[in-house]
């Protein structure tokens, strides 16, 4: 039984491509058979963030129009062997993206017994976005703690629960998980942040992880290695709590606190 | 004596000059009907059509008619009032069926139009034509390396002045392509002809996009991402040190898709 997983926002900039690269690795790493598809179709992203924008022959609006067959297009990561990559085109556009196109490449993965299939929604709520989430059985739905993530968040939810095919056949809503990206505890104890409560509370669903703010997320897109394979990251380290709860297991939130200053610094300041 | 006046005043002159003419477009097999809608037609305003010159455009029927059903559209021409001096479009089929007929063939006219029609899509846009390498290789084995017509050769190369960034596409269709400029990552540029590019390319470039074995890319300084020739694609996953941003040319020999740095 393949899933379908999208991760979407609403908002752009709020790290989906960071989180459709972490948890798509984060699933390979234990075991899973894992797809990850970049529905951004002419400002593509997620090859860099996954390495292997260098190795882009075909992409997902060819397999779209019948120019290649699946196979050809997708990318195996050199990392996990069962992880793959299908990238978006730069050279087009999200009008190039079809309702039937999407239905029969995942319908293609699920004969292939991939165990996920990672969505890479783009920013917005256009056809793009749409037919990211169409097809999910699950979503991760992205916000940063300020207000105008929040809100588009709201927004995303609420087409969740209504323009997906799930929501339209009426066999069980998609399930849907909260990510919380550049959460900054320090400033949540400032008062300058919204805290993972005051999301909660507002949008009304618990979150599945909080991925701290972190030096390493940009490093680590860089030099297209997945956050979450840098083991020295909180953020990494974060990444790999969703994927466990994601996958059903149960883990204390960590990173979620301000770093207690000692004695001195509190002292003499710091 | 006659030797001596031939000799000064030639027995003929051959000048060349350019002329308007009418290209006559048939679409249905129908002498009959031809007849009438041109009589119609020199009619109504003889002074422009009565006795003028057209070239026949037989491309639109189904299938090309035989010399003597072609004859028949002649006589219906010349009879309902104009005169056909010609056939239009060149494929093999079509000049022997104008040798038969002991008409000129124009395929210049043909060229005329193209690359009027050409200049208007030469710019920034997806080309109808298939750009993908996939597509590439089944035309090139259908008809291996389709001989360049008078039209393509005529046809001047399009030159880009500028940057072709992420997610652009240019395409010369029927002719080489030059670059004065950067081709950026994610960037395609593609040609029918060859490729020259005076900068950088961090992008794709396709030459002999409709088959043609004898294109070549050429570029100031190597950093591609896919190279491709005729359907043959090399994709640079590291880029070779003695390739890279170096000043290359890239063509193919028989099957193989080689490159090369350029020694002055």
């Amino acid at each position: 039984m393949t899933e379908n997983i999208v991760v979407t926002s609403g908002k752009g900039g709020v790290g989906k491509t960071t989180t459709s690269a972490s948890i798509a690795v984060g699933l390979a790493k234990r075991g899973k058979k894992v797809a990850v598809i970049d529905f951004d179709v002419g400002l593509r992203n997620l090859d860099l963030i996954m390495g292997c924008e260098r190795r882009v022959v075909y992409d997902f609006v060819n397999v779209i129009h019948n120019e290649c067959a699946l196979k050809q297009a997708l990318i195996k990561d050199k990392r996990f062997e069962n992880l793959y990559v299908l990238a978006a085109s730069q050279t087009r556009d999200k009008d190039a993206l079809t309702q039937d196109g999407v239905q029969r490449v995942l319908e293609e993965l699920a004969a292939e017994e991939f165990d996920f299939v990672i969505c890479d929604s783009p920013a917005g709520i256009e056809k793009g976005a749409f037919l990211a989430m169409y097809f999910a059985d699950r979503a991760i739905v992205v916000v940063n703690p300020e207000v105008s993530s929040v809100r588009d968040s709201d927004r995303i939810l609420g087409l969740l629960s209504s323009k997906t095919k799930r929501a339209e056949a009426g066999n069980g809503k998609v399930q849907e998980h909260l990510l919380l990206t550049r959460y900054n505890p320090a400033r949540v104890a400032t008062g300058d942040m919204m805290s993972i409560g005051d999301v909660e509370e507002i949008l009304g669903i618990k979150v599945v992880g909080v991925i701290p703010e972190s030096e390493g997320v940009l490093a680590a897109s860089n030099s297209g290695v997945p956050v979450i394979l840098d083991d020295t990251s909180n953020a990494g380290q974060a990444y790999e709590d969703a994927v466990a709860r994601i996958l059903g297991d149960e883990r204390e939130m960590r990173f979620t606190e301000a770093p207690k200053k000692g004695f001195f610094q509190r002292v003499f300041g710091g | 004596m006659r030797a001596t006046i031939a000799a000064v005043e030639p027995i003929l002159e051959l000048k060349f000059g350019q002329v308007g003419i009418a290209n006559l477009r048939l679409n249905v097999n129908d002498a009959e009907a031809l007849r009438e809608e041109i009589a119609q037609k020199v009619a109504a305003a003889p002074q422009l059509f009565g006795r003028a010159p057209v070239i026949l455009d037989l491309s639109r029927l189904p299938q090309l008619p035989s010399a003597a059903e072609a004859q028949t559209f002649l006589d219906a021409i010349r009879e309902a009032g104009m005169l056909p001096v010609g056939l239009s479009y060149s494929t093999t089929e079509n000049e022997a069926l104008a040798k038969e007929l002991g008409l000129p063939l124009l395929a210049k006219f043909r060229a005329v139009y193209e690359r009027q029609n050409d200049e208007g899509a030469a710019d920034i846009a997806p080309p109808p034509a298939p750009s993908r390498p996939k597509v590439v290789p089944k035309a090139a084995e259908e008809a291996p390396v389709r001989a360049p017509t008078p039209a393509a050769i005529a046809a001047s190369s399009l030159r880009h002045g500028k940057a072709v960034r992420s997610g652009q596409q240019v395409y010369a269709r029927g002719r080489d392509l030059i670059v004065n400029a950067t081709v950026g990552n994610g960037a395609e540029v593609i040609a029918d002809g060859s490729i020259h590019i005076y900068g950088r390319l961090s992008g794709r470039a396709l030459a002999g996009a409709q088959g043609d074995a004898a294109a070549r890319i050429y570029c100031m300084d190597f950093q591609a991402e896919l190279v491709s020739i005729a359907g043959r694609y090399r994709v640079f996953e590291d880029l070779p040190p003695e390739l890279r941003g170096k000043p290359v040319q890239a063509w193919l020999d028989g099957e193989k898709l080689l490159i090369e740095a350029l020694v002055p």
